[in-house]
């Protein structure tokens, strides 16, 4: 099951996954997508996830991220158990806890690249001040604080990523789900993406959830399961792919 | 709150054409509820009824345009009074309309004067405005005034008639009597009246008519009348204190034994102008009840348009924001304040410019009825323009939001994969 680096914390899982089905109607068919499964993410783990399309990985991630609920069972974030939440609860617990990166950024084109960022601290009780202060810290730990007025269609498509994952961090989650966040992106910006996962999991103890296709990509997780089918299965990764 | 509504108004800059066209169509609904509404709100101002100080209009009762012989005026003027404690009229005058050309064979708009003959004295005390001009005004006025009290064969016109006769005031005209027939009067302009509801008006004096009409042409026609000698009055006008003492002379007037053929009725102005606006009531009700409706209505599914197409175009940045966490609430609130920004902006700029073309550009709206030659914009309009715009807005916006609000993230985000 586990690949050759251990997680840090893995006695201290902050996602807990257990017993999970989730299933969608399409008329009178019933579509399982994940069958019963169980899975824990240690603090301060590098996670990947593999998998063919359809294997329900980003329906997984979505569960995890808060962004849907399952079937049965239970998903675990630190001491919440977030699949009881109302969907009122969620988006609070979404803002504070957990940062979404995206294949495609998602960036709000009429902001620029500090607005993006600071769209997630409006939700909070914070004075402008400290916004400013958040943002720009989480700019220059992406190393884009001297773009910071750039709108994303003046920014490269991996400049745009390390906005996205400014505003990922902005809130200091605890927690980074990232799906497929070099997908759009060269082999160049792909790897400084990476880097930058890797270094605010090292460096920031941040726990990520990396969903990816690209085998070079999830080389860089300290551990890696495959999703076939609903189910997770062993994720080895060639050593020789690793960065 | 600052920040979302920086935010909303740079969603509403996404797309400038869709914003343009909307805000474009938001201006022109808006110009049409604000004429409507203004020529609307002026009217239910003249009919509504005053309690003090009003004016009280006698007319023949059976018949519109109302023709009563002179010899009622005198007594009209007394309210009927006959006993010792009947009530008498604080003021009264009265009105002979009197249509005549400068030039009979060839007769148009611009060379017609349609004159209001009355005892001159009574422009400053009874006539609507001119009895409540400001100081400054009143002076200016006054002198014109008084040269028609010494100059019987003396005429007032407004500043547009003045123009569009092409005259000057101290020249002299000849009008060719219309509803006079042959009854025709030497002129000389005495001045003209202040700027605003008189501008097309004309004010002859009362005697310089009733001389010709009365005396000079029976005298040159072997003593055979006029046919209108005996229709000449045709509106008596008497201020009262109040209404108890408007109901008073009404009913000594209604039941006087002098005015049987033909019988006359007492209203005050604002019921005699709602009498005479009784003919365009089905034009009126269809305004106010139907065009103004679907003006709003219409606005409303401008924005409805609008907005939906916004949403639609960004349902992936809404499903990334509630990813953030925005709330449905804050999502809907974002979508409704975008609409609101839209439309209080457009409703005020329409109401604005159509203010300022109106009242100060054209001089008033040309719309003649009721002895109004023009109507204005009420300054209310700067109000309840960007209010009509803004409620048109959020009425036309509520179910986009309500639907950008319930964008399910899982859904987008599955389209996409």
């Amino acid at each position: 099951m586990q690949q050759e680096t251990t997680p840090p914390n893995v006695a201290r899982p902050l996602v807990r996954i257990v017993g999970v089905h989730k299933y969608f109607r399409r008329g009178s068919e019933r579509i399982d997508v994940l069958n019963g499964l169980h899975l824990e993410v240690g603090e301060g783990e590098f996670f990947g996830l593999m998998g063919p399309s359809g294997s329900g990985k980003t329906t997984l991630l979505n569960l995890i991220a808060g962004l849907d609920r399952p079937s049965t069972g239970e998903v675990w974030v630190g001491t919440q158990c977030i699949s009881r939440m109302s969907e009122s609860q969620l988006a609070r617990w979404r803002t504070r806890h957990v940062g979404f990166v995206f294949q495609f950024y998602h960036l709000l084109p009429v902001l620029s690249a500090y607005e993006n960022v600071e769209l997630p601290l409006l939700l909070l009780p914070l004075s402008a001040r400290q916004r400013r202060q958040q943002v720009e810290l989480a700019l220059e730990l992406v190393g884009l604080k001297d773009r910071m007025w750039h709108r994303p269609g003046q920014l490269s498509g991996g400049q745009q990523q390390r906005v996205g994952i400014a505003r990922a961090i902005v809130t200091d989650p605890e927690l980074i789900v990232a799906d497929e966040p070099t997908g759009d992106l060269d082999a160049a910006s792909a790897e400084e993406i990476l880097d930058l996962l890797e270094e605010l999991c090292s460096g920031l103890n941040k726990t990520i959830i990396l969903v990816t296709h690209d085998p070079r990509a999830a080389s860089r997780a300290h551990r890696v399961q495959r999703l076939e089918k609903g189910v997770l299965v062993d994720g080895r990764i060639e050593p020789a792919s690793r960065h | 709150m600052f920040k979302f509504a920086l935010l909303a108004l740079k969603n509403i800059r996404r797309n400038p054409i869709l914003s343009l066209l909307t805000s474009a169509g938001t201006v022109i609904l808006v110009l049409v509820v604000t004429l409507v509404w203004s020529v609307l709100a002026f009217l239910d101002q003249a009919t509504r009824e005053k309690q003090q100080n009003l004016k009280a209009i006698v007319t023949e009762r059976w018949q519109i345009p109302s023709q009563m012989p002179f010899s009622y005026a005198a007594t009209l003027c007394e309210g009927a009074a006959r006993e010792p404690d009947h009530v008498r009229p604080q003021d009264a005058m009265t009105w002979s309309f009197y249509g005549g050309t400068m030039d009979l064979r060839n007769r148009t708009l611009n060379n017609t004067v349609f004159a209001f003959a009355l005892e001159p004295e009574k422009l400053l005390t009874m006539m609507d405005e001119l009895d409540s001009l400001p100081p400054g005004e009143r002076a200016a006025f006054a002198p014109a005034v008084e040269r028609l009290k010494e100059n019987r064969q003396g005429i007032i016109l407004g500043r547009e008639r003045l123009t569009l006769l092409d005259k000057r005031v101290g020249e002299r005209i000849r009008l060719y009597g219309i509803n006079y027939r042959g009854i025709d009067l030497e002129l000389e302009i005495v001045g003209v009246f202040p700027p605003g509801r008189y501008d097309k008006s004309a004010a002859i004096h009362r005697d310089y008519l009733l001389s010709e009409l009365l005396d000079k042409w029976p005298r040159e026609h072997g003593g055979q009348p006029h046919p209108m000698a005996e229709r000449c009055l045709n509106l008596v006008w008497l201020r009262v204190p109040d209404t108890a003492a408007f109901a008073q002379v009404a009913q000594q007037i209604e039941t006087a034994p002098y005015y049987t053929n033909p019988s006359v009725k007492c209203e005050t102005a604002s019921s005699g102008i709602a009498t005479f606006l009784d003919a365009y009531r089905d034009l009126l009700w269809g305004v106010r009840y139907l065009l103004v409706p679907a003006a709003l209505a219409s606005l409303a599914l401008v924005m409805a348009n609008a907005i939906s197409i916004s949403v639609r175009q960004r349902q992936m940045e809404i499903a990334v924001m509630k990813v953030l966490g925005f709330r449905p609430r804050q999502i809907l609130l974002l979508v409704l304040g975008e609409s609101l920004i839209l439309g209080t902006l457009a409703g005020l700029a329409s109401a604005a410019a159509t203010w300022y073309g109106v009242n100060r550009l054209a001089g008033g709206i040309p719309f003649p009825i009721a002895f109004f030659p023009k109507f204005f914009i009420a300054d209310d309009a700067l109000l309840w323009g960007p209010a009509v715009g803004a409620g048109a807005a959020l009425a036309g916006s509520f179910v986009p939001a309500w639907t950008a609000a319930r964008v399910k993230v899982t859904d987008v985000f599955s389209r996409v994969a």
